[in-house]
């Protein structure tokens, strides 16, 4: 992905030097041409140069884009399901756990809740291992997303969208809605919380 | 009134620039001198069609015995002769129409009032329409809040949670 974008970053750079160059040449210089119509040389020849360059950037970007969604065998399998205003938790693969996840309301007493970010239940998920999400929604589009785990999913009714993701440390990741969906768009946050296996058993097995 | 004066004007703006359709001449008593900018008979002060097809001003008596003069010695000819010659041929001189117009302070002058119409909307939407902050941006309550991120150790690598020496229980130096 880096490289990628060094490879990108420096076909813009030369493009921007050469535009930049040429304007500074046009605007000080003090000839003044008379005629400036029907080019038609240049014109061809600014149309086929572009198409080349985007060609170039656009062979890398593609071979990646297909990459990055390949499926490494994940080890667990969670399905999200958007509702007007609430997120529902389905883990199916050993025992039938369900929940809801709304978000805490904004004045309560504790100073320290991030306000429109907080839920009642956090989505646990186990560390360092694939986790496969399947994305939809009960009503209208919603959009589950965590930014620090670069994730964001549509979720469409009556469609089923999957992505997966790896989380390499313990902590809460925290996601907000990413579709309007409604009066309470912004008030229906995700958070996952990253915990180790054990932990993550104990848990499964205390909720259901 | 209003119109009957915007038509007459136009009328004298019409007979000056499109002083010729089709080769016909409105052009009163002025010579034609050449091609022009366009074949059209018309005066322009261009600098990169520096030729008009006509004289800026119409032949008067003593401008034709002053070109009869032009055709002998030059040397003849006094500094106020070449001049009145050039005016009666052209109404500006290269450096009249290069220089500067001054546009530039009125355009300057605007763009500010109109900044100055923006920002004093901004004061007025801040004392009259804006709410109250909620209740967790008070002092209390982030620094509450930024405890708790630092407990989580949220963006360990490059963020909020690199920046805590956890070891010493302190903000890194």
């Amino acid at each position: 992905l880096i490289s990628f974008h060094d490879h990108t970053l420096m076909i813009i750079l030369m493009i921007l030097t050469v535009v930049a160059y040429m304007m500074t040449t046009l605007a000080l210089n003090k000839n003044i041409n008379r005629f400036v119509l029907e080019g038609q040389m240049i014109e061809v020849a600014w149309t086929i140069v572009p198409a080349i360059i985007l060609i170039f950037i656009a062979m890398p970007s593609l071979r990646l884009l297909y990459l990055m969604d390949e499926i490494h065998e994940p080890t667990l399998t969670l399905k999200v399901v958007g509702h007007q205003w609430y997120w529902s938790y389905e883990y199916s693969d050993f025992i039938k756990v369900e929940f809801d996840s709304y978000m805490t309301p904004q004045d309560s007493e504790d100073k320290s809740t991030f306000r429109l970010l907080d839920t009642d239940n956090h989505t646990v998920l186990p560390m360092n291992s694939f986790i496969r999400i399947i994305v939809t929604a009960a009503d209208v589009l919603h959009s589950w997303t965590v930014p620090s785990l670069g994730v964001k999913t549509d979720a469409t009714p009556g469609r089923l969208n999957q992505c997966s993701f790896l989380m390499n440390r313990p902590g809460l990741f925290y996601g907000q809605c990413s579709e309007i969906c409604g009066a309470n768009h912004s008030f229906m946050p995700i958070v996952v919380e990253s915990v180790n296996t054990n932990t993550f058993i104990n848990w499964v097995s205390s909720v259901s | 009134m209003a119109s009957r004066l915007l038509f007459s004007s136009l009328r004298q703006v019409q007979k000056l620039q499109k002083a010729c359709i089709h080769g016909r001449s409105r052009i009163g008593n002025r010579e034609v001198v050449g091609f022009g900018y366009n074949g059209q008979y018309s005066y322009q002060d261009r600098v990169d069609f520096p030729m008009p097809a006509i004289r800026f001003k119409e032949s008067t008596p003593d401008i034709v015995a002053l070109r009869e003069k032009e055709k002998g010695d030059w040397r003849k000819l006094t500094l106020e002769e070449k001049k009145a010659l050039y005016r009666a041929s052209f109404c500006l001189t290269f450096s009249e129409i290069n220089a500067p117009t001054g546009e530039w302070k009125s355009i300057v002058g605007l763009a500010c009032v109109f900044m100055s119409i923006g920002i004093w909307i901004v004061i007025l939407e801040k004392l009259f329409v804006y709410k109250e902050l909620p209740a967790s941006f008070s002092e209390e309550s982030k620094k509450a809040q930024l405890k708790r991120m630092i407990d989580l150790r949220v963006n360990p690598i490059e963020g909020i949670g690199s920046k805590y020496d956890y070891e010493k229980g302190e903000w890194k130096k």
